[in-house]
């Protein structure tokens, strides 16, 4: 009755227990650990995934080849949360491995087409099945109309143009405004000429019908090869700048400083030297920043920020426009870390927050739904873990950390305004969005499901 | 146009009034006629009208005059000499509470005013702030007054009036406490649901009326959404109070630590697989850990009827489980069991693999343990190690069907069953320690 078990090697979770027979019914004595329950199984793939990933951090890709062998057989992109969020990570994990054959990788990959129409559906989907985005711009107009006030020409820098929803809402306000709408110019960024070219016609369209003066000038091209001089910002126009979960792609570099040197004394004689006649700015472009000296935990150490080369002169090129007010949404959670491991861990809560709250909101629309993961949420999992270096453009920081660079980088925070907060929450109201909750931290807002923070949003100014 | 309806209004009696007294709003003279109005005649403007050229006046005495107008002799109302019943007023929406003769109302003016603000249309606009009055006197009243005297409470909302500023920092305090505990309790618990913070109504509808401030933008709310039902904002602030915080429960009162929410994203960072740190094996351990998922389950599905545990909550159950004592060798041994399923290259491929396990989950161990925890042990790996012979490591490695000759045997029902039966006595009270 006990069958002379197949080779170790051959992997199934049942390995574990070789008295098994493959099929359950005869032979298997205890069905409890057969048929696993859901929550047995989701409790599985997590230490399956955490050990997987150990594995391919550490190096060995045997084991963890084993692992994904393992996880295989019981996660799936049709399954449960659980179960589609362990595919998504396990494809990450193995993109990862396969990068250790370049060749390998890039031939697996050199056919790949990329569907621009797709992609625009997939934001859409996002716009509309969840609540972040109609949050955010909600917060960012709310903060825009409030430090445009009085003012008659307003310019407005959209580091990613994709929504014209959102700019509709702000030309509503705008119009209402009791001294009437100002003069209104917006720079719409985006890397794909078409997305751009719907923007134009619809805002335009919308701004006529509302009587109010408009331009859009868009700029086909990567954020961070834009050029912000080139944005001709006028003398007497008042800036404000949005930017929706696009900043963090500028951390991404090549120069992977490792940030493990708490012993060494930050600063040395010969630096010294070189910060003097360095501007501050220039410094933190090149230099981890210690602000204190932590403890010997590594992990979301808030004190000591990533060099981001291209972050700096980002941010000082901003600056030197001098906007009236910036608003910055991001994603909140520690996604940039300098191990896989920690990655892997903070993605997984991030990630199992999003599914969940994906899941529950859109629970009839299985193929919207899976679109969004397999196309949004699958692709930030992809690049998170198994890219480094400048491909590895994901790099989510949690609030404290965007409040560091930013006021840094010689902005002031502009607190949001609690008018903003009741719109929103009238949003999610009006809409029964339940579960959803909108917390105020410091002047900033953050957007959670249950409790579990997603989304940080924050106004800033320059500071004089 | 009249219709009296001279329904007994069984007030509770009161004393005869020798001089006028002005009844408390709604409790009326227990002799006075009742007189129900329709809609339309109490909205009506003019109910005076000239029976020659039907024009109509809002009052008797302007009807009076305009009739001199065409030749027709006036009539002076006369003070009849007997003393006029009173009339009272109820409310035609059959709702409302004055719809009840005990508690109409005395006035005409009263009971048009009531109707109106109650039950009809706003159509009078604050300028400054947007307020919408459905009254033109409530308008103006409140016009004089908006934005010219404000209080401001600590969380930024605005008041106009005093008592209500002071009532809403009473209890602005104790919402900033109140979710401040309830996020440090959502942290440690599983399952957990969003404990909206509940207002006493009373106070949630006088905070947010009496917010003076918003400006104008409201009108300029999201409408183009695609995709979703254009929101409609008839009442930007009277709208149910309750409502408006109940499903945002955390403002006004905010959050003021902005620890509690990173606290939150530590904890579970550091809770996760634990069962990496090695600790002594105690025997029986596993077979604990295995039949608790068991018992877990099966408890959790009795209760939850099988609603599906959500990722969230899967992970937060996975860290907990791979912290408390008993569970350490779950994780560990499929951990393990990995690395030592292709024990057919034995010895040297366990020992490279066990040297990589070792430096991985120290890594994993200082990352994971922020809170408080030892660093891993090499005793993870000490159960693969030939010679070993402390039970509790015989007795797992049997269970995984390795005996001390490293190859895995078939494993024997009766030996299962053994375990199963040590474990599951031990299940529950694992479970009752794990589920709060």
């Amino acid at each position: 009755m006990i069958p002379e078990g197949p080779s170790p090697v051959t992997s199934s979770p049942l390995q574990f227990f070789p008295w098994m027979s493959p099929s359950p019914g005869i032979g298997s004595p205890f069905p409890w650990l057969w048929e696993l329950k859901p929550e047995e199984r989701g409790l599985w793939l997590i230490r399956l995934l955490v050990a997987c990933a150990n594995h391919v951090a550490a190096g060995s890709l045997e084991n963890a080849n084993i692992g994904l062998e393992q996880i295989s057989h019981l996660a799936s992109p049709d399954g449960d949360t659980m179960q589609r969020i362990a595919a998504y990570f396990t494809e990450a994990l193995a993109n990862r491995m396969l990068k250790a054959w370049p060749g390998l990788h890039k031939a697996l990959n050199s056919t790949k087409i990329s569907s621009v129409p797709d992609e625009i559906l997939v934001q859409k989907l996002f716009f509309e099945l969840c609540p972040f985005l109609k949050l955010a711009y909600i917060i960012t107009n709310q903060a825009i109309v409030e430090a445009m006030e009085g003012e008659k020409m307003v310019h407005i820098i959209d580091l990613n143009s994709c929504e014209p929803a959102q700019w509709i809402n702000l030309f509503q306000t705008f119009s209402a405004r009791p001294e009437g709408p100002p003069h209104l110019r917006i720079t719409g960024i985006h890397e794909q000429k078409e997305v751009l070219e719907q923007m134009a016609l619809r805002l335009t369209e919308e701004a006529e019908k509302l009587d109010i003066p408009f331009q859009f000038n868009p700029i086909v091209c990567k954020l961070e090869n834009l050029d912000l001089e080139s944005l001709r910002v006028k003398t007497g126009e008042a800036l404000a700048v949005s930017s929706v979960l696009q900043l963090h792609s500028l951390l991404a570099t090549d120069d992977e400083v490792p940030r493990r040197n708490f012993n060494s004394p930050p600063v040395s004689k010969t630096r010294v030297l070189q910060m003097t006649q360095r501007t501050f700015g220039e410094w933190l472009e090149k230099e981890p920043v210690h602000i204190y000296n932590p403890s010997s935990d590594i992990a979301s150490s808030p004190s000591s920020l990533a060099p981001a080369p291209k972050m700096g002169s980002f941010l000082a090129a901003l600056r030197a426009l001098s906007p009236k007010v910036m608003v910055v949404t991001e994603q909140e959670s520690n996604h940039n870390g300098p191990t896989l491991m920690e990655r892997v861990i903070e993605a997984l809560n991030f990630y199992a927050a999003l599914f969940d709250c994906l899941e529950s909101t859109v629970s009839r629309a299985p193929i919207e739904r899976q679109k969004v993961e397999k196309m949004l949420f699958g692709e930030e999992i992809k690049n998170i873990i198994a890219c480094e270096g400048g491909e590895r453009k994901e790099r989510h920081e949690k609030l404290e950390k965007w409040i560091l660079r930013l006021e840094l980088a010689g902005f002031g925070r502009v607190p949001l305004s609690y008018h903003g907060m009741l719109q929103a929450g009238r949003l999610l109201q009006t809409n029964n969005y339940d579960g959803y909750k909108m917390k105020e931290e410091n002047g900033c807002l953050v957007m959670c499901w249950q409790e579990r923070p997603l989304y940080s949003i924050s106004a800033w100014g320059f500071r004089r | 146009i009249q219709d009296p309806s001279n329904a007994n209004p069984n007030p509770k009696p009161n004393a005869n009034p020798a001089k006028k007294k002005r009844n408390l709003p709604g409790t009326p003279d227990p002799d006075a006629e009742v007189i129900a109005l329709s809609p339309k005649t109490l909205m009506a403007t003019n109910r005076f009208i000239c029976e020659i050229c039907k024009k109509g006046f809002q009052r008797d005495q302007n009807l009076q005059l305009h009739r001199r107008g065409h030749n027709l002799p006036w009539k002076l109302r006369q003070r009849t000499n007997k003393e006029v019943r009173k009339k009272v007023y109820i409310c035609p929406e059959k709702t409302c509470v004055h719809h009840d003769p005990s508690r109409a109302l005395g006035d005409l003016t009263g009971i048009k005013k009531h109707f109106s603000r109650k039950h009809g249309e706003k159509k009078w606009k604050c300028e400054k702030c947007s307020k919408k009055y459905a009254v033109q006197s409530d308008w103006k009243a409140h016009s004089k007054t908006c934005g010219t005297r404000e209080y401001k409470c600590d969380c930024g909302t605005l008041f106009s009036r005093k008592d209500s500023f002071i009532t809403h920092r009473a209890f602005c305090d104790a919402l900033a406490e109140e979710s401040a505990r309830l996020t440090s309790v959502a942290a440690t618990s599983l399952n957990f649901r969003n404990d909206t913070v509940n207002l006493p109504h009373g106070f949630a509808g006088r905070g947010v009326q009496d917010v003076a401030g918003i400006p104008q933008f409201g009108s300029g709310f999201p409408q183009d959404f695609s995709g979703m039902p254009a929101p409609g904002l008839p009442e930007m602030v009277q709208m149910a109070p309750a409502n408006l915080f109940g499903s945002s429960s955390h403002f006004p009162g905010f959050e003021n630590g902005g620890a509690t929410s990173s606290n939150s994203n530590n904890l579970s960072l550091s809770q996760l697989p634990q069962g990496l740190k090695e600790e002594g094996r105690n025997e029986g351990n596993l077979m604990e850990s295995l039949s608790s998922l068991y018992s877990d389950n099966q408890n959790k599905q009795s209760k939850a009827n099988a609603s599906p545990m959500s990722a969230t909550a899967l992970l937060q159950k996975a860290a907990q489980m791979g912290s408390t004592r008993s569970n350490p060798s779950f994780f560990g041994n499929s951990f393990g069991v990995m690395s030592s399923s292709s024990s057919h290259t034995a010895p040297t491929f366990m020992a490279s693999s066990s040297a990589s396990m070792s430096a991985t989950s120290n890594k994993l161990d200082k990352l994971m343990l922020q809170t408080g925890g030892k660093p891993s042990e090499p005793s993870l790996l000490n159960m693969h190690h030939p010679g070993s012979n402390s039970f509790a490591q015989s007795l797992t490695r049997d269970f995984l069907g390795m005996s001390n000759d490293q190859s895995p045997r078939p494993f024997l029902p009766q030996e299962l069953a053994k375990y199963a039966a040590i474990g599951s006595t031990m299940g529950l009270s694992q479970f009752t320690s794990s589920n709060h």
